[in-house]
């Protein structure tokens, strides 16, 4: 099924809050804009995954919490929070 | 000045102005000469000579001659005694390129004779003729299929459209003069699988032959491959949920000149379409394993499948992948790689598959509709062979649909496609002769120099000479 930008948003939102063990509302939008991104992966592969080397047009989401800031990113079909303590996961 | 001094200095005027425009012409005429360059063996164009240039050649006036790559752990002690014990001599030592001997023959045997002798040495890395360049008097007939959105295909044939730069294409349509393609060349589109029932690509996909006994894995068990591998569900069943592996089958072979949508550089190939990354374009080390090995199992059942297309990668090492792609060599299959989209040098980061040092591995740099290398396109002197159109690169996508994408993903397959077609011509072509023939195939930009190991874009009018 297809994700929209606003779909994508919350997912992020309720992801880095479970992450960071706080309370959604803590977690606060920056910004969200529009972006091309290297791969399919959206530049932020797991280990161990391959992914098309076509530019992919997605969202790039900032988002905070505790003082932090928080960069995750997302296309129609996924949502992937980048280099979080150095790794990068897809939600 | 007196009338005398006068007259000499007009008459050398007169001397360096005719120089000057002697000079220019030759200039234009060796432009001229330059654009109707072909490419032929020596050995080939002895075989092809008059009686009387026979003669000349048993005069020893032009000798069979090799280039023989010797392994970087050979030394030039070593290299001299072999050609010794061979009754050969080396002629030239490539400074830039330690190891690469060009060795002529004393008993002047055929070139397709010594370089068989040298290929099996173990000291060898490759072995090929001495191509020589000689003026060619034929004219080259232009060939234009009748797919109505030919004119959007700016990377087969560039016109200037939309404000590219004319000649910026790979010389398709020159190319097609010679070649089509063959329904005997197999290509494996080793991707997001491939929408095969697509209307410009259905005509051109590999189906498993009646005689052909269904792929068995000791693992997996009995898989019916009526329409290729899919490694993620390890069924039999590619059919593509992305539209990436749809977008990279038709750059190599779409159904040419059938008045539907696009041309493929290929009008005639058959593409084995295999899955191993999912409806977001992603998958495993493992599925991408799974489905090479399924390629040479294919191989040594007799499929002729010669070339693997790999439009995807990681900054992710791994050695499981390179000892398959290395299987694949050894099974004598290309394997066509995208150098990556991070606008970095491979050199000092590199990017898996496509940095691999095996030799059947060959990584592509994307260019866009002025040659210029693709902001987005990773480059590197030693790693990144060669460069392809892959900026606004229009294609088939899933429900007969065509859609403009880029990437090195688009480029890997316009080599690919180039490199079928070179199969087409010489079907008995090794996998380390159809390497060496792409990397001489190609137009030198200045703009590549120093950023990729050719320094150009490649030319298939050239590859299939």
């Amino acid at each position: 099924m297809s994700i929209s930008k606003d779909d994508a948003v919350e997912k992020a939102r309720k992801d880095l809050a479970q992450r960071l063990k706080v309370d959604a509302g803590a977690v606060k939008e920056q910004s969200v804009e529009e972006a091309d991104f290297p791969d399919m992966a959206l530049g932020a592969a797991e280990d161990g995954e391959m992914s098309g080397q076509m530019i992919t047009r997605g969202w790039r989401i900032r988002l905070g919490a505790n003082e932090q800031n928080y960069e995750y990113r997302a296309d129609k079909n996924q949502v992937r929070l980048f280099k979080f303590k150095g790794k990068n996961y897809r939600i | 000045m007196n009338r005398n001094n006068f007259l000499l200095h007009l008459a050398l005027a007169i001397v360096l102005i005719l120089i000057a425009a002697f000079a220019g012409q030759l200039s234009r005429w060796r432009k001229q000469w330059k654009s109707h360059v072909r490419i032929m063996p020596v050995a080939e164009k002895r075989r092809a000579s008059t009686a009387e240039e026979i003669a000349l050649a048993e005069g020893r006036s032009t000798r069979a001659e090799v280039l023989v790559k010797f392994k970087s752990s050979v030394s030039s002690e070593t290299i001299e005694k072999i050609a010794e014990r061979l009754h050969d001599r080396i002629e030239d030592r490539i400074e830039n390129d330690p190891g690469l001997e060009a060795i002529d023959d004393l008993d002047d045997a055929d070139a397709a004779e010594i370089v068989a002798q040298y290929s099996s040495l173990p000291e060898v890395e490759y072995a090929e003729p001495n191509y020589e360049i000689s003026l060619d008097t034929t004219s080259y007939a232009l060939v234009r299929p009748s797919d109505p959105r030919f004119e959007d295909q700016w990377a087969l044939s560039n016109s200037g459209q939309r404000g590219g730069k004319e000649g910026a294409d790979i010389s398709a349509t020159r190319a097609w003069g010679t070649t089509t393609g063959s329904d005997k060349v197999v290509v494996a589109v080793l991707d997001s699988g491939v929408d095969y029932t697509h209307e410009d690509l259905a005509p051109n996909m590999w189906t498993r032959p009646a005689n052909l006994t269904p792929y068995h894995d000791n693992e997996l068990g009995t898989i019916e491959d009526e329409n290729g591998f899919n490694a993620i569900d390890n069924s039999s069943d590619p059919m593509d949920e992305n539209g990436h592996g749809t977008h990279c089958a038709g750059i190599i072979g779409a159904e040419g000149s059938n008045d539907i949508g696009i041309s493929g550089v290929n009008w005639k190939v058959r593409i084995m379409p295999l899955k191993f990354m999912n409806a977001g374009g992603f998958g495993t080390t493992k599925d991408a394993i799974e489905a090479i090995n399924y390629v040479i199992d294919r191989k040594k059942a007799g499929v002729n499948v010669r070339i693997i297309s790999a439009s995807w990668g990681s900054t992710q090492r791994s050695r499981a992948l390179e000892e398959i792609i290395r299987k694949a060599y050894e099974n004598d299959i290309l394997f066509v790689a995208a150098s990556g989209n991070a606008n970095t040098n491979n050199d000092r980061n590199p990017h898996y598959p496509s940095s691999y040092n095996v030799p059947n591995v060959i990584s592509v740099a994307a260019l866009d509709r002025n040659d210029q290398l693709a902001s987005f396109s990773n480059y590197g002197p030693k790693s990144v062979a060669i460069a392809a159109p892959g900026v606004d690169i229009l294609s088939t996508w899933l429900g007969n649909q065509y859609e403009e994408k880029s990437g090195t993903s688009m480029a890997t397959p316009v080599i690919a496609g180039v490199a079928a077609l070179i199969v087409a011509e010489h079907p008995r072509i090794s996998v380390d002769e159809l390497r060496q023939k792409l990397l001489a195939s190609v137009d030198s930009l200045p703009q590549l120099k120093g950023k990729i190991a050719t320094g150009g874009r490649i030319n298939a009018a050239k590859a299939v000479e």
